[in-house]
């Protein structure tokens, strides 16, 4: 129980650092968001506007002053609401949040569709032109950096053959299809990455495998060897795997804001790209937030499946 | 074991033609929609606050000007029926007697008289507000007439009342998100960022207006997603088509390209510590940039020389040898540069924002330029926010800035050649140019159109001598469309940025 309140009173604590570091940083650089807001277009605003806005937003008051507010709402649970047109900060997160996951989710599930059986097949048949291609591929899939694939995506797909829309979202509520095909191309942006990294990791991870006492024994007492490798192989492989798909998935929160941008996927990164163009601290601060208990969350239920799977943690 | 990669490359291409072949996988126009690619989110829709040229498209069509511009950028009346200057040197505005609110109310001059009393108040944040404040008395003799007696006499006011800011609302409005307009459309629904769909007003009090009967925005940020949009027919228009798009906009039969030189680029001065504070070398940088090349690898050769005051070509003011006032001709720019008692040049330091690339593509070419006389600029290269802060505080040598006027009339070039206005990013910063704004005051205040071009020749020469900003390059600023919509305008020169107007005009066939 103690263990359990030091890692909840650790996350909280991180997330109070978070908080502050990019509440004071913004209010460190350069740019205001009276300013900048009253710019938009390359207008030159006046004075006086400027002036009035920035009161108007609270923003003539001391730093220290701005701060408490802004901690004591975040106490209350409250957001606040963006200083460019006064909507709440908690709504747009809820909106587009679950977007970002799904993006991340179906990335996910590209990677391990095709990482997983090409990873096995690999392993299988090492040394094979199927084993030297493959890695070959994954290497590049590595190196090529999402926005040039998403770019080449769109230039085939859409522009090209127009089999695709360039890009957009659309409810799932209002057409199953079109959400669906409007998320292909940026889910394989997404996933393209993360499907090497499985690929390598099953391949490895299988071949070890298939060098063990107990897999010979398998194969000895005259198993097929498509049971051999569903029971005893891929099986024991799966573990590492799944640690490194876990450790990837938290670091696609932050690789998603290219892929959201070059897709017109409206997920969290839109918002926060605007927001920090705008220096639209709310803004800025509750999605960062949201992200940094996200990455706490999963850390606390990684601890917490590593305490459930092994009790010495607990006991120490 | 199957060999399975053939069979997944072949399976995954057959699933992706089989969704094209479903048809609705790809968005397919709907009759009476307009679909229309943005390039920015309109920060707010607040009727009177300048938030960029997107919130300014989506201002126009929900609401209505007193005066507004037809299809060759000449002034129509939009609420107005005439206006002209009475005997007492007042601006006297006729105003139509058919308009209705979205509320149905009856447009009335007591909610043009409401709507000037908000911009110009005490604590309004309009983009007009400094103007509006001229008006000494509103008068409202009768519901179709509004008196504007002026502080001093003004020739340009009917241009004020074209400005996308400057919207006349109900004045029974209460909310300033959501002010009540009587334009056309209204806003149906919205998702922050990402889309608008705009409505028609049922009954709408113009006959046969709009011609579409839903218009559906949706935000492309990225440029060549933009395209990308336009050209795989998820949207049927767009704006801001990328300069270096246009050619395959152009060469695509299913789509037409309209542009308009509109915007310019400009170099801006720190004027109140040397060497800038004298205009030999203010001169001297005019003088020492070739503009071919920045059009050519900023606006991939979209955009023509600007080698004068921005005056638009074909207006009366437009003078072929003042146009070229500022040609490229190094060997005068070190001249220049020597009289002003530099001869072996000096360092010092070129702002500009690296978020726009024609900014930086711009700032990287004159910085050569500049070196070849002998000035060697340090590019300082930040995000737009900081960019304008650093502007409007004045912590930069030279700056890179893109801007149009704010109508055709050189009137519409105070914003940035009035040097004696407050601080500002888009105007060079301390910069002494007395000739230069007497005269474009003197403009101002004359009637006669024959003096007035007269006038403003004058200010040009003061200004190709005191150099407020130096002229760089005029840039096309297109619209793409699917070739079979029709109704749609580009306004020329600096009525560009106005032309989302023209939406309501716009519609297949």
């Amino acid at each position: 129980m103690l263990w359990l309140l030091r890692r909840l009173g650790t996350s909280l604590l991180l997330m109070w650092v978070v908080a502050s570091i990019v509440f004071l940083a913004l209010h460190v650089v350069p740019g205001d968001p009276a300013e900048v807001l009253l710019s938009t277009g390359g207008t030159s605003p006046d004075p006086y506007a400027v002036a009035e806005l920035r009161t108007r937003l609270g923003l003539d008051l001391p730093l220290h002053v701005q701060y408490g507010a802004f901690l004591a709402g975040l106490a209350r649970g409250d957001l606040g609401v963006s200083l460019v047109d006064d909507y709440p900060v908690a709504e747009e997160i809820m909106l587009r949040l679950p977007r970002t996951l799904e993006l991340i989710l179906a990335g996910s599930l590209i990677a391990v569709l095709v990482g997983l059986p090409a990873g096995t097949y690999a392993a299988v048949r090492h040394g094979s032109g199927f084993d030297r291609g493959a890695g070959a591929t994954a290497a590049v899939l590595q190196s090529v950096p999402v926005f040039v694939l998403g770019t080449l995506l769109i230039l085939l797909f859409a522009q090209t053959l127009r089999w695709m829309p360039a890009g957009g979202y659309v409810p799932a509520s209002e057409s199953l299809l079109r959400h669906l095909v409007l998320l292909l191309l940026p889910a394989l942006a997404v996933g393209k990455g993360l499907a090497a990294v499985v690929y390598r990791m099953t391949r490895a991870s299988v071949l070890d495998a298939l060098s063990r006492d107990h897999v010979r024994t398998a194969r000895a007492k005259g198993l097929t060897p498509r049971r051999v490798l569903a029971r005893h192989v891929v099986r024991n492989a799966l573990s590492p795997v799944a640690t490194v798909l876990g450790l990837h998935m938290g670091a696609l929160l932050g690789g998603t804001v290219l892929v959201e941008y070059v897709f017109n996927w409206p997920g969290l990164s839109t918002p926060l790209l605007r927001a920090v163009e705008a220096r639209d601290y709310p803004m800025v601060v509750g999605i960062i937030l949201t992200v940094s208990a996200l990455f706490l969350l999963i850390n606390l239920a990684m601890d917490f499946l590593y305490a459930a799977l092994d009790p010495r943690i607990l006991r120490s | 074991m199957p060999h399975p990669n053939r069979r997944i490359v072949l399976a995954s291409l057959a699933g992706l033609a089989s969704l094209r072949l479903a048809g609705p996988a790809v968005a397919q126009p709907r009759p009476g929609v307009l679909r229309f690619g943005l390039a920015a989110w309109p920060p707010n829709l607040q009727p009177w606050v300048s938030t960029g040229a997107a919130a300014g498209t989506v201002k126009m069509l929900l609401h209505r000007r007193l005066l507004g511009f037809d299809a060759q950028g000449e002034l129509r009346g939009e609420l107005a029926t005439e206006w002209k200057l009475d005997a007492e040197g007042a601006w006297v505005f006729t105003l139509r007697s058919d308009a209705v609110f979205h509320n149905g109310e009856k447009f009335t001059s007591a909610d043009v008289k409401w709507s000037i009393e908000q911009i110009a108040g005490e604590r309004s944040t309009a983009y007009y507000r400094a103007q509006m404040q001229q008006i000494e008395r509103i008068e409202t003799p009768d519901a179709a007439t509004v008196r504007l007696v002026m502080k001093t006499p003004l020739a340009t006011v009917p241009q004020w009342f074209t400005n996308y800011n400057m919207a006349i609302v109900w004045h029974g409005s209460r909310d300033a998100n959501a002010p009540i307009g009587c334009g056309p459309y209204r806003v149906a629904s919205q998702e922050r960022g990402t889309f608008l769909e705009l409505q028609a007003v049922p009954g709408y009090w113009l006959p046969g207006l709009p011609k579409s009967r839903t218009i559906r925005m949706t935000v492309y940020a990225d440029e060549n997603l933009r395209l990308a949009a336009l050209q795989s027919g998820d949207v049927d228009m767009i704006e801001y088509v990328p300069w270096s798009g246009m050619a395959a906009v152009e060469a695509d039969p299913r789509l037409s390209l309209v542009t308009q030189y509109g915007p310019f680029m400009d170099l801006l001065f720190n004027g109140t510590r040397p060497p800038f504070n004298d205009p030999r070398v203010r001169r001297a940088c005019a003088h020492a940039i070739r503009r071919e090349d920045i059009v050519r690898v900023a606006f991939s050769g979209r955009g023509k020389p600007l080698e004068g005051v921005p005056i638009v070509e074909g207006t009366p003011w437009w003078d072929a040898e003042l146009a070229k006032g500022w040609a490229y001709d190094p060997d005068r720019a070190r001249a220049l540069l020597a009289e002003a008692g530099y001869p072996n040049g000096f360092s010092t330091t070129l702002l500009a924002t690296s978020q726009f690339g024609m900014h930086q593509s711009t700032a990287e070419i004159a910085q050569r330029y500049l070196a070849a006389i002998g000035i060697q600029a340090e590019l300082r290269l930040t995000d737009w926010s900081t960019r304008v802060s650093l502007g409007i505080r004045g912590q930069y040598d030279i700056a890179v800035h893109g801007v149009s006027a704010d109508f055709n009339d050189p009137d519409g070039l105070t914003v940035v050649l009035d040097t004696s206005l407050s601080a500002a990013h888009g105007r060079s910063f301390g910069v002494q140019a007395p000739r230069t704004v007497e005269l474009l005051a003197k403009g101002r205040a004359e009637f006669d159109p024959g003096k007035r071009v007269e006038i403003y020749k004058d200010m040009q020469r003061a200004a190709l001598e005191e150099v407020p900003m130096v002229g760089l390059a005029w840039r096309a600023q297109g619209y793409g469309l699917d070739a079979r919509l029709t109704g749609f305008a580009n306004l020329p020169g600096a009525l560009s940025t106005s032309s989302g107007a023209m939406l309501e005009y716009t519609g297949p066939g």
